[in-house]
């Protein structure tokens, strides 16, 4: 792509030694607001619980200027959740803007390949063989999810990976272990049963300040890979051949987008289970915000962050009694179809 | 969007204003000051205020508690289904406690009740889940799903200091063992017995087996001859039978099955017992298949209703000729 | 209309058969079905010997092997029967309205709009007989088959893919919605946990009866709408020149297709993928003609079902696995094949 495109909106440009970063302002703007919305957010999650506190208190608790009770519950309680919120709703934004960009679709998100059922199967044999820790528990559901994309992704190969044979394989292959997550239920006994609905439902209760800086690690080294395969990204959106012609070595790209995309899912569900729809959507809304022409990774991230957290203190706070976010985040599902189903509708008209 | 912080100083200004203070919350360490005993359950040997005040029973552990004379302040959802079987006074003691959650535990509304003990049985993976959050707000004592029910009663009982009760409770227990077995001896020494269910989550179509739950105490306790799965083996109720195999209990004497207090076969159990294999099973015809009512068999108290239950329903079995 | 019939497979496909030929497959299939029919009567998971099932089914005797067979076995492979041809048919409709070779009313999400709608209508408004909860199951059916015509179109005509995804997504939100709405209220919907396994066995056959004249119906527009299908297979236009009414055939279509899918799921619960197989299976049989395709998908649905639930009755001896777990697991590796086909997203 030559340098003197006319990309017919404003931009800012930055140069710095040899690398220039192309920003639209518009891109610019929205992530600035995007970032205090969050940042007012977490706040007023912070202060918000049967215990309420004022700024002033989390404030000083923050800062470690209480002790006892007070110091548990802003410190070790509500700011783990919280910033496991943030983080896991990032990434999982980012995963969602990768698999509908590379996959060319609205509609696409990682569970499209198998890997939220992949991941349940995982985390349904632990409890069910080995009935193991919770730590075991995430193992299996990540090497359960990673092992049915990877799956999905060779059944798909066929001289190459196209995106229609790897949606139409990853609805089989989720059909199939979504069977037999049915009958391993079925067939589970009460405790086992029992946490495997608790794990299911997709959950940031008792998030604990261990799950947050192992999942965190993990999101921090994807999302720099994500940013690296940005470019490519937006450029396979014009075609595979286009992008060849541009330089871009499609197949290896294409790999580094699924293990991406799947590796930033897996993370999450590893620590906090299925959290469905916030990648279905966030994509979608970023773009719409930055009235971007295809999908970007940054307003993507904060928009993901945003929702999970919105969600989560619905499902904590409004909901009448607490709830599993995973619930909660169905119904972003929902509406978000709905809208798409205006939308159309409008356009036809 | 850009409003969010300003709502949230308005709204956090307003909290202020209503909130309790926050001053300092280690108060719990000082009412487990006087006297403290140390427990030991499946979660490692706790101490626990020797007479606690104010109990929180998370999960399984609500009802038997309660059922001990015990009065907590913060409780976990217990289905409808399952309080309704409960005593008057049992479930206004369940209504006058906090309910901190079902699905997930609000930690928060759990500490502004300043629990002195808490009492767990949930799964383990739950638990681990929020083990140190729970140990931070009070000494808590867990135990898994699988410990068995008098261990269990007993467990509770020392930990929460409800002695007095239980141990009447036993009292009653073993007089009404000794009565059934006393008064039925003779019918119960040669008679073959099965105890079938159907649960609201059975596979369309199917029943089990129920070697666990309240016939195991029909078994082990009182010495009725009934099925039991081999050892080491998954129990027989987590076979889901279809209705063909209620041919298979032909070479039965007796089937017992469950009902409501009212001596109505349970909502699942009902599509069983309109079965035309079943008003041919020779039991069945025979007058040999008893309703036997279980409320619960986690506790004494539902325990004893069980085996008046039984008692009456063992009453009526017609001499075998 | 057979002047219609012509291949579109485009050129290298095996030739049409001819009338005869397909005929005679009919015959065979029936034949088949028949078999299964018997067998799965037979099959169970006591073992019963054929002279006491042969007994059970002439006479009206009382032992208790017999009443079990009349009671169990020969209802279950009744509803066996009638949800497999609604499925099957169902299938082949979709298929033939959406010009998607991938369409099935499971994977479209249409199972779970009826098993949605049920469950509001037992869970949340106490509605308990088949009568009253079938009316709701027929409501989500359309709803979300109108939904996933409409987010699956686009300015350019319909798109498989998009419908598919559409058809998931649908799915997913509405399963999620079906656990918010269990988490509410355990107790209520405890009972329709159960249900939504998809199974045959136990469901009694009161519950078909009700059903059994929509799905008549729906089998006779089914075959009416079936030549008007094929003409549209070749294009709108040319179908609008040979004077087939779009609009018309399409709410027909529709209608049908409703009162299939929601009658087999109001019946059985939600079985995917019997409706995906089978107008394959027929297609590459009978060719491109939509009336052929109709009556073999009626003819080989039931046996793939009944085969299925048969499996699910020896496998785990004396337990049994249900049926719709059965076909999912049969019916995920075709899919997985027909899509690695060269030709897969043409039809």
């Amino acid at each position: 792509m030559s340098s003197d495109v006319d990309f017919g909106r404003p931009m800012l440009v930055l140069r710095r030694r040899r690398i220039a970063v192309r920003l639209e302002r518009r891109s610019v703007v929205v992530c600035a607001v995007l970032v205090l919305a969050l940042a007012g957010l977490a706040v007023l999650a912070l202060m918000t619980g049967s215990y309420s506190l004022g700024p002033g208190e989390v404030l000083s608790a923050l800062t470690g200027r209480e002790t006892g009770l007070m110091h548990d519950i802003v410190v070790e309680w509500r700011l783990p959740r919280v910033t496991a919120a943030l983080v896991f709703g990032a990434a999982l934004g980012v995963s969602g803007a990768v698999f509908q960009s590379m996959l060319r679709n609205p509609l696409a998100d990682p569970g499209i390949i198998g890997f939220s059922q992949g991941a349940y199967t995982g985390a349904l044999i632990v409890i069910l063989v080995v009935n193991g820790s919770y730590g075991q528990l995430a193992g299996g559901a990540l090497l359960g999810g990673m092992v049915t994309a990877l799956a999905v992704y060779v059944l798909a190969y066929r001289r190459g990976v196209q995106g229609f044979r790897l949606i139409v394989v990853g609805i089989g292959v989720s059909a199939m272990l979504g069977s037999l997550n049915t009958w391993l239920i079925l067939k589970a006994d009460l405790d086992q049963a029992m946490a495997a609905a608790t794990w299911g439902a997709g959950s940031l209760n008792g998030t604990s300040w261990d799950q947050v800086i192992i999942g965190g690690i993990c999101v921090l080294v994807l999302l720099p890979a994500a940013g690296m395969l940005s470019r490519p990204m937006r450029q396979m959106e014009l075609g595979d051949d286009a992008a060849a012609a541009l330089g871009v070595r499609v197949p290896a790209a294409r790999l580094g987008l699924v293990v991406v995309g799947v590796a930033l899912t897996a993370t999450v569900t590893a620590a906090a289970g299925p959290i469905a729809f916030i990648s279905l959507v966030a994509p979608q809304i970023a773009r719409r915000l930055a009235r971007t022409a295809g999908i970007t990774l940054a307003p993507a991230a904060l928009v993901g962050a945003l929702l999970c957290l919105a969600a989560d203190y619905i499902a904590q706070h409004v909901a009448p009694t607490p709830l599993p976010v995973g619930i909660v985040t169905v119904v972003l599902g929902g509406g978000y179809l709905g809208w798409l189903l205006f939308t159309e509708a409008r356009r036809r008209l | 969007m850009t409003r969010t912080p300003l709502i949230a100083a308005f709204l956090g200004a307003a909290l202020v204003l209503t909130a309790c203070g926050g001053d300092g919350g280690d108060d719990t360490a000082e009412a487990a000051a006087p006297t403290t005993r140390s427990v030991t359950a499946d979660n490692g040997t706790v101490q626990v205020p020797a007479a606690p005040q104010r109990v929180a029973t998370i999960g399984n552990t609500t009802q038997p508690y309660i059922d001990l004379g015990g009065k907590p302040v913060a409780v976990t959802q217990v289905v409808e289904s399952t309080l309704t079987k409960l005593p008057a006074d049992q479930q206004a003691t369940y209504k006058a406690a906090t309910n901190v959650g079902d699905q997930e535990i609000d930690l928060e509304k759990l500490a502004g009740l300043k629990p002195d003990l808490i009492l767990v049985q949930i799964d383990d993976a739950g638990f681990k889940a929020i083990e140190k959050q729970l140990t931070s707000i009070a000494p808590t004592v867990s135990w898994s799903l699988d410990t068995e029910w008098k261990e269990f009663a007993d467990a509770i009982s020392e930990a929460g200091n409800t002695s007095a009760a239980l141990s009447q409770q036993k009292t009653q227990f073993a007089e009404k063992v000794a009565k059934i077995k006393e008064t039925y001896g003779a019918v119960i020494k040669d008679t073959t017995f099965v105890d079938i269910a159907r649960a609201e989550w059975s596979d369309p179509g199917t029943f089990y087996i129920a070697d666990i739950g309240c016939s195991e105490i029909a078994r082990d306790d009182i010495g009725l001859n009934l099925p039991e799965a081999a050892a080491g083996q998954d129990p027989l109720a987590y076979a889901n039978l279809p209705y063909e195999q209620l041919t298979s209990l032909s070479k039965y004497d007796v089937i017992t099955y469950p009902v409501t207090a009212a001596g109505q076969p349970t909502v699942p159990f009902a599509e069983v017992a309109n079965l035309n294999t079943w008003k041919a099973l020779p039991a069945v015809t025979s007058g040999r298949a008893l309703g036997v009512f279980c409320p619960g068999n986690n506790s004494y108290g539902p325990v004893l209703q069980y085996l008046d239950s039984l008692d009456k329903a063992l009453a009526t079995l017609p001499a075998k000729e | 209309m057979t002047v219609l019939a012509v291949r579109q497979d485009g050129p290298g496909t095996t030739t049409v058969p001819g009338p005869r030929r397909r005929l005679l497959g009919l015959v065979i299939a029936l034949v088949v079905l028949v078999v299964l029919l018997v067998l799965s009567v037979m099959i169970g998971s006591t073992s019963i010997p054929p002279s006491v099932v042969w007994d059970a089914l002439v006479h009206s005797s009382t032992g208790i092997d017999q009443v079990a067979v009349q009671d169990y076995r020969l209802p279950r492979t009744i509803v066996g029967l009638v949800v497999g041809v609604a499925l099957g048919l169902s299938g082949a409709l979709i298929q033939a309205l959406t010009r998607n070779p991938l369409a099935d009313p499971g994977i479209l999400g249409v199972h779970a709009g009826a098993s949605f709608a049920v469950t509001v209508a037992v869970g949340l408004l106490g509605v308990s007989d088949v009568q009253g909860y079938m009316w709701f199951a027929f409501a989500g059916a359309l709803v979300v088959t109108l939904m996933v015509l409409a987010l699956g179109s686009t300015r350019q005509g319909s798109s498989p893919v998009v419908m598919v995804l559409a058809g998931v997504c649908v799915g997913a939100v509405l399963g999620g919605a079906r656990e918010a709405l269990q988490l509410t209220d355990p107790d209520a919907f405890d009972a329709m946990r159960s249900w939504n396994a998809g199974s045959i066995g136990g469901r009694p056959l009161e519950v078909v009866w009700p059903i059994l004249p929509f799905l008549a119906v729906a089998l006779v527009l089914a075959f009416v709408v079936a030549g008007p299908l094929n003409a549209m297979a070749l294009g709108d236009e040319l179908a609008v020149s040979h004077g087939v009414s779009l609009a018309r055939t399409r709410v027909l279509a529709i209608i049908a297709l409703t009162l299939l899918a929601g009658g087999a799921t109001a019946i059985a619960g939600p079985i995917a993928f019997v409706g995906l197989m089978v107008p394959h299976v027929a297609r590459w049989i009978a060719g491109p003609h939509q009336r052929w395709i109709f009556a073999y998908s009626v003819l080989l649905a039931p046996g793939l079902l009944l085969v299925s639930d048969i499996l699910g009755r020896v496998v785990l001896r004396p337990g049994e696995i249900p049926v719709g777990v059965v076909t999912a697991f049969v019916g995920a590796p075709v899919l997985i094949a027909l899509v690695r086909r060269k030709k897969a997203s043409g039809l």
